[in-house]
């Protein structure tokens, strides 16, 4: 009989400790604890969508998105939406991974759902949805458990324009031009020039036409990207989230680079 | 491998923290306190935003500053003012500068085994109405001194400081002694010119600098006026007194 | 353990009206432990040439007894003074050649340099270990406490300054910024260099 209740249930090792003579918290254990190697919730992004632009103009918010979620270096699905209207006054874009959005879209739709029960005459606007974002991905990152999106958040809230972004560390920030991803790095620059460093707010027209142009060069140098896109507006008047676009692209100018076109020599 | 197979097991962990960049200092003079920190907000050589404060008002006397990862930073300063808030409906008063300093080490020593990744300078004014710092690290050791400097460019900044506010490797003239407290146009100049020192030779410091000025009550506020732009933030002219005074620093 | 910050020690050269000076620490250590008071990184090459050689101190020797050499061919060969600018050429090739194993010292050199008109403008330079170099107009720092050296010789230094006033700047940056660097400090000595003289002077420092 062996009398340490914590051997129970496991196999002796009669080689090793015949006559059960080993101290009680010396025993080997036998059995592999289940948590040995830790609770394994590590991840990474799977199907993903890139960058989002965002910009402040005269009449509110801006936003582009393309409509590529990638699994990899497969174009995967070339017909997503990664702009989502919250509410009456606020558009959420995506990037990252794109099941972790969905997740997000679920519980935006419960959060706004409840508060529209509520029946009080108050809704959700930009800053609450922003601030309601950056709460749950900061929590969930502090359980070693992120949803792995970088996200922008934009709106108008009594006219004034709200432009936020928050991540996957629960990072927050807020400027006139934001960008995730490789938009960070390559739309931004532009972005900062035409919008932050000018004297003016942008006209719609010129707000659109500069998102086109970054969307552009984005499709050329990002590998990740797709030339079909969408653009929404926040404005006081609501959220307007437009048909599937597609960008002007040249490329004639391969023609006169090796290795680029179809040339045989 | 070349082939696309993997030599060994691949094992990817998601690091819950990074780094914001960004500096702050707080320097304490006989009754008053200047709290101050750059508005930018970096990783790694990208500028998220050229404007995201790092230094909060905590109550009429009590100023924080907050650098490391700014998310822990920013949900630290949240978390600090609904405990101060608390206090306030508990006790019908504002906490002390002393123990608000307790609570911040108390707050940061919590979270031992998965620490706040910020390093916290509070400064304000005591209950005696003497200038005060307290610098804590990321799990709560503190200290109560006249200056401090934190964040990315602590190392360029705490030797400048330590000369010319503590007055360290200079001797004074014979018969005479150096003041234990500079006067606050001085400690101003001192620290504008750390942040634009720190500007020059420290890529993620720059765009913006936020000077926080907390006066102890009944104290003139003639040396202010003569600065530019400062602005008060206390409605009630009775008790102690906080200002802030913006100033543009470079932005490459 | 990282070899830059073996022994420790650290050096700064300045520009002032007519003059520049050049300063070091005094600290020989293994890596906690100090060793020496008296460990000195500043030669004089010319007259009118010094050079600071912080890093792995078995390197400092070597380089120093490398430059002398290299030093006298050049004098004998083209029957004159090397001149600060084409010294540091010279430092820059020699650390060079040994790219793929350098010399673990970042050199600093500061000088009077002759014109063409007879008159003497100041000059100071400083590479990194494998001779990249830097010709900065106001200060060039290295060594263990270098970002120290940065932030206060950014906050205290000034253009056009006097002889004793570069002095008094230099010396300032230095023994505060060695105050807050574990690795250098133990003393600290001070050249200043004109056209005619140059005035060494050896401070004391906190040693601890």
């Amino acid at each position: 009989m062996d009398h340490f209740p914590t051997n129970w249930g496991r196999p002796r090792n009669e080689l090793y400790d015949q006559y059960n003579t080993f101290p009680l918290h010396h025993r080997p254990a036998n059995a592999q604890n289940a948590f040995a190697d830790g609770v394994q919730r590590t991840q990474q992004p799977i199907v993903t969508g890139t960058s989002v632009l965002a910009i402040q103009y005269q009449d509110g918010i801006m936003m582009a998105a393309d409509n590529l979620a990638s699994y990899g270096s497969l174009a995967r699905f070339k017909d997503i939406q990664r702009l989502q209207p919250v509410g009456t006054r606020t558009i959420v874009g995506a990037s990252g991974d794109m099941s972790d959005f969905q997740y997000i879209q679920h519980i935006l739709d419960e959060l706004t759902t409840e508060e529209f029960t509520y029946g009080d005459g108050h809704d959700l606007g930009p800053a609450e949805v922003h601030e309601y974002l950056a709460r749950v991905m900061y929590a969930r990152r502090s359980k070693i458990n992120p949803l792995w999106n970088a996200l922008l958040v934009g709106g108008v809230e009594n006219g004034k324009p709200f432009l936020a972004y928050v991540d996957l560390l629960g990072t927050t920030y807020s400027a006139r031009s934001l960008a995730t991803g490789y938009g960070a790095h390559i739309a931004i620059p532009l972005l900062r020039t035409a919008v932050d460093n000018a004297s003016q707010l942008l006209t719609e027209e010129e707000a659109r036409t500069l998102l086109t142009d970054c969307m552009r060069v984005l499709f050329y140098r990002d590998a990740r990207s797709l030339d079909k896109y969408q653009i929404a507006t926040v404005t006081s008047a609501g959220v307007s989230v437009s048909d599937q676009l597609k960008l002007d692209t040249k490329w004639d100018f391969a023609e006169g680079i090796r290795g680029y076109g179809s040339q045989t020599q | 491998m070349p082939d696309g197979s993997y030599a060994h097991p691949q094992q990817r962990q998601f690091n819950p923290y990074t780094e914001n960049g960004g500096t702050i200092l707080a320097i304490a003079g006989a009754d008053f306190t200047v709290i101050a920190g750059d508005t930018r907000q970096s990783e790694g050589y990208s500028i998220q935003t050229r404007y995201a404060p790092k230094v909060f008002r905590l109550t009429d006397r009590a100023v924080l500053a907050v650098n490391g990862f700014a998310a822990d930073g920013n949900m630290f300063v949240k978390t600090v003012k609904q405990r101060l808030e608390w206090y306030r409906h508990a006790h019908a008063k504002d906490m002390p500068l002393r123990a608000i300093a307790r609570l911040i080490q108390t707050m940061l020593y919590a979270r031992r085994f998965f620490p706040y990744y910020v390093y916290n300078i509070l400064g304000g004014i005591e209950e005696d109405g003497s200038g005060a710092v307290y610098s804590f690290d990321p799990v709560g050791s503190y200290e109560r001194e006249a200056c401090r400097a934190a964040g990315a460019a602590q190392s360029l900044v705490q030797p400048f400081l330590d000369n010319q506010i503590y007055f360290r490797n200079q001797t004074p003239a014979p018969g005479t002694s150096h003041p234990t407290h500079l006067p606050l146009p001085d400690v101003l100049a001192i620290v504008i010119d750390s942040f634009t020192s720190a500007t020059e030779r420290h890529i993620e410091v720059g765009d913006g600098l936020e000077m926080y000025v907390v006066l102890a009550k009944g104290r003139s506020t003639q040396e202010l006026a003569s600065i530019r732009g400062a602005q008060e933030l206390t409605p009630k002219e009775g008790g102690d007194r906080i200002f802030v005074i913006r100033r543009e620093l470079k932005k490459d | 353990m990282s070899i830059m910050e073996l022994n420790g020690g650290s050096v700064i050269a300045m520009v002032g009206k007519d003059c520049v000076a050049i300063a070091s620490d005094l600290r020989l250590g293994n890596q906690s432990l100090g060793i020496s008071s008296n460990f000195e990184k500043i030669f004089a090459m010319t007259d009118r040439v010094y050079v600071g050689l912080p890093g792995l101190a078995t390197d400092v020797l070597t380089l120093r007894e490398q430059f002398r050499y290299r030093l006298n061919m050049y004098t004998i060969k083209e029957e004159r003074e090397i001149e600060p600018e084409t010294f540091v050429h010279l430092v820059s090739s020699a650390l060079y050649e040994r790219r793929f194993g350098p010399y673990f010292i970042e050199p600093v050199v500061a000088g009077m340099q002759k014109q063409p008109n007879g008159s003497f403008k100041p000059f100071i330079a400083a590479t990194d270990l494998i001779g990249c170099i830097n010709f900065a107009k106001d200060f060039v720092v290295a060594g263990t406490a270098s970002t120290k050296l940065f932030g206060v010789a950014e906050g205290l230094w000034e253009p056009d300054l006097e002889p004793e006033d570069l002095f008094e700047t230099i010396a300032q940056t230095m023994l505060n910024s060695v105050d807050r660097d574990a690795f250098s400090g133990w003393g600290a000595v001070v050249h200043v260099i004109t056209k005619d003289k140059v005035i060494k002077r050896t401070l004391k420092g906190r040693m601890d």
